[in-house]
């Protein structure tokens, strides 16, 4: 008995070694064959990066135009220096910029009711149409550039700063309405339950069981929002649509480049003020 | 007289799901104090919310002050659940809110969406807030968010609240599991005195034993949803109670 299971036992382990040895030719195949398409990859990686460089900066550089480094270090040191003369003419864009940022954020936020309501899965009116139409409102408005916008409503209702805030408030309707609808989505719903029990309407029960649970998150999503609406109302003036890229826009027409630094210190001083002002509400509503 | 009649009251929460509630008939009268006991699981929070159709039932009757209650639409559905105050376990405040806005809400039911977006109640349902919030004991809270109170405060809030609906009945959904044996006790003796005095009859699921054969006048006892014992308080024993709770033995 005891032999017979020596024996066995010696066969098995026999058996083992030529399953793991058979095991490991497999893997050593596997490896190489890993090792050899990385390395086709790497090359192939390659290849495009330099046809890339080839195709637009080779190609695709008016060399002589750039001439020499020192010609370059020249063209830049142009940059240097602040207009002085152009201060008195910076405060009224640059108030408007910050107009442009608020109203654009406010009927961004009004805007964003019906697509907050329609795109939270849990309280949208008809799921299969409400729900498509409120997620289609969202991608639209995130997946086309605030510029294009500004060149559509420029297109719509002329130039100035109506078109930069109607950009704006269309720009801005994604990112809301996308957390808000989020937040929406994980409430609590144990006074959802109260406010029904109590013989609510659909309306009450959003406005007292849902949205004092959101309401945080809201108001710091749309001091971001705005935030960033400030970035993208000072360049809006390029297309036209108002504000401070408007004096850019003008600056680089008349070659004043001294004038172009100072309204970028311009917008700087802006941008910096509205993440000052972010920063402390957000962290206080934290 | 019966204020609410069940009979032969079946639920499921989807098509393929479980049975639930497996046929429950009862009665609730003027005066009554009604106790739905059952371990975990017996289906005492499906039937409680089958009353006022938080849960559709699935079929039998419940008539209600006289209206059938699984036939009405959206308009008498508004006008049930207002006539019926609800106590929940977990107390299902608004968190946010203070005291005043929180008892204020029990009477969302009589105001139109207009009013509530400016939460411009009538000048006789603050008075009337103030009246019950005096009762319960938290006249000097009125102010305080309702996530600054302590568990009983919160559920004397939830009294307050069913209570400003001026409700034909009252529906308690294990009151007391959220807090401690002394103040559950002290919880059951105020909504019990409330109830008297107002003269709302009670339905209520709870959990202790030992509380609902103190609080109330008539039992009804259920097991995987079917009607183990029903009658008085008097009339259940140790060897009743062993029937009720031998899921939770085995």
């Amino acid at each position: 008995m005891k032999t017979e299971t020596m024996t066995s036992g010696k066969e098995s382990v026999g058996s083992t070694t030529a399953k793991l040895g058979g095991l490991a030719d497999e893997i050593a195949v596997k490896r190489k064959r890993s090792r050899m398409m990385s390395g086709a990859f790497s090359i192939f990686l390659l290849a495009l990066v330099l046809w890339s460089v080839d195709v637009t900066v080779i190609k695709d550089t008016d060399w002589e135009r750039i001439g020499s480094l020192e010609n370059v270090l020249e063209a830049t040191n142009r940059f240097i220096g602040i207009d002085f003369e152009l201060f008195s003419n910076l405060f009224v864009p640059a108030l408007e910029t910050l107009l442009i940022a608020c109203l654009g954020t406010f009927f961004g936020l009004i805007l964003c009711i019906p697509a907050a309501w329609f795109g939270a899965m849990n309280i949208t009116p008809y799921k299969p149409v409400t729900y498509p139409l409120a997620r289609l409102m969202m991608t639209l408005s995130r997946s086309i550039h605030e510029i294009v916008w500004a060149l559509f409503f420029v297109a719509v209702v002329g130039l100035g700063a109506m078109a930069g805030v109607m950009a704006i408030a269309v720009r801005s309707v994604g990112f809301i309405a996308k957390m808000t609808a989020e937040a929406i989505e994980d409430i609590d719903y144990r006074p959802v339950e109260a406010i029904r029990a109590v013989g609510g309407s659909p309306f009450q029960v959003i406005y007292y069981a849902i949205l004092p649970q959101v309401l945080p998150q809201i108001v710091s999503v749309v001091v971001f929002e705005w935030e960033i609406n400030i970035r993208r109302s000072a360049i809006l003036g390029l297309v036209g649509a108002g504000g401070l890229g408007l004096v850019f826009f003008r600056q680089m027409n008349t070659y004043n480049y001294h004038g172009v630094t100072t309204v970028i210190l311009a917008i700087l001083i802006i941008i910096l003020l509205g993440e000052a002002v972010s920063y402390f509400v957000r962290r206080r509503l934290i | 007289m019966a204020v609410l009649k069940v009979s032969d009251l079946h639920a499921r929460y989807s098509a393929k799901g479980p049975e639930i509630l497996k046929g429950i008939s009862f009665e609730v009268e003027d005066n009554d104090f009604f106790a739905i006991i059952g371990p975990s699981g017996a289906g005492k929070s499906t039937l409680i919310r089958c009353i006022n159709r938080l849960v559709e039932p699935t079929s039998g009757t419940i008539i209600f002050d006289g209206r059938d209650v699984t036939k009405l639409n959206r308009r008498g559905l508004r006008g049930l659940r207002r006539d019926i105050g609800m106590i929940f376990q977990e107390f299902n405040l608004i968190n946010r809110m203070s005291v005043m806005d929180n008892v204020l809400s029990g009477r969302l039911g009589y105001t139109s969406d207009w009013r509530t977006l400016f939460r411009a109640f009538p000048r006789k349902d603050i008075d009337h807030a103030l009246m019950l919030l005096e009762r319960v004991g938290l006249i000097d809270h009125v102010d305080k968010r309702a996530d600054e109170l302590s568990g009983g405060q919160r559920q004397r809030v939830g009294i307050a609240r069913a209570l400003m609906q001026d409700p034909k009945l009252m529906l308690l959904d294990e009151p007391t599991s959220a807090l401690d044996p002394k103040i559950s006790r002290e919880v059951m003796a105020l909504i019990k005195q409330m109830a008297q005095e107002l003269k709302v009859p009670c339905l209520c699921n709870i959990h202790d034993v030992k509380l609902a054969t103190e609080f109330c006048n008539k039992i009804i006892g259920l097991q995987d949803g079917v009607t183990m014992f029903s009658g008085p308080t008097e009339q259940m024993n140790e060897e009743k109670l062993g029937e009720i709770y031998a899921m939770e033995v085995l």
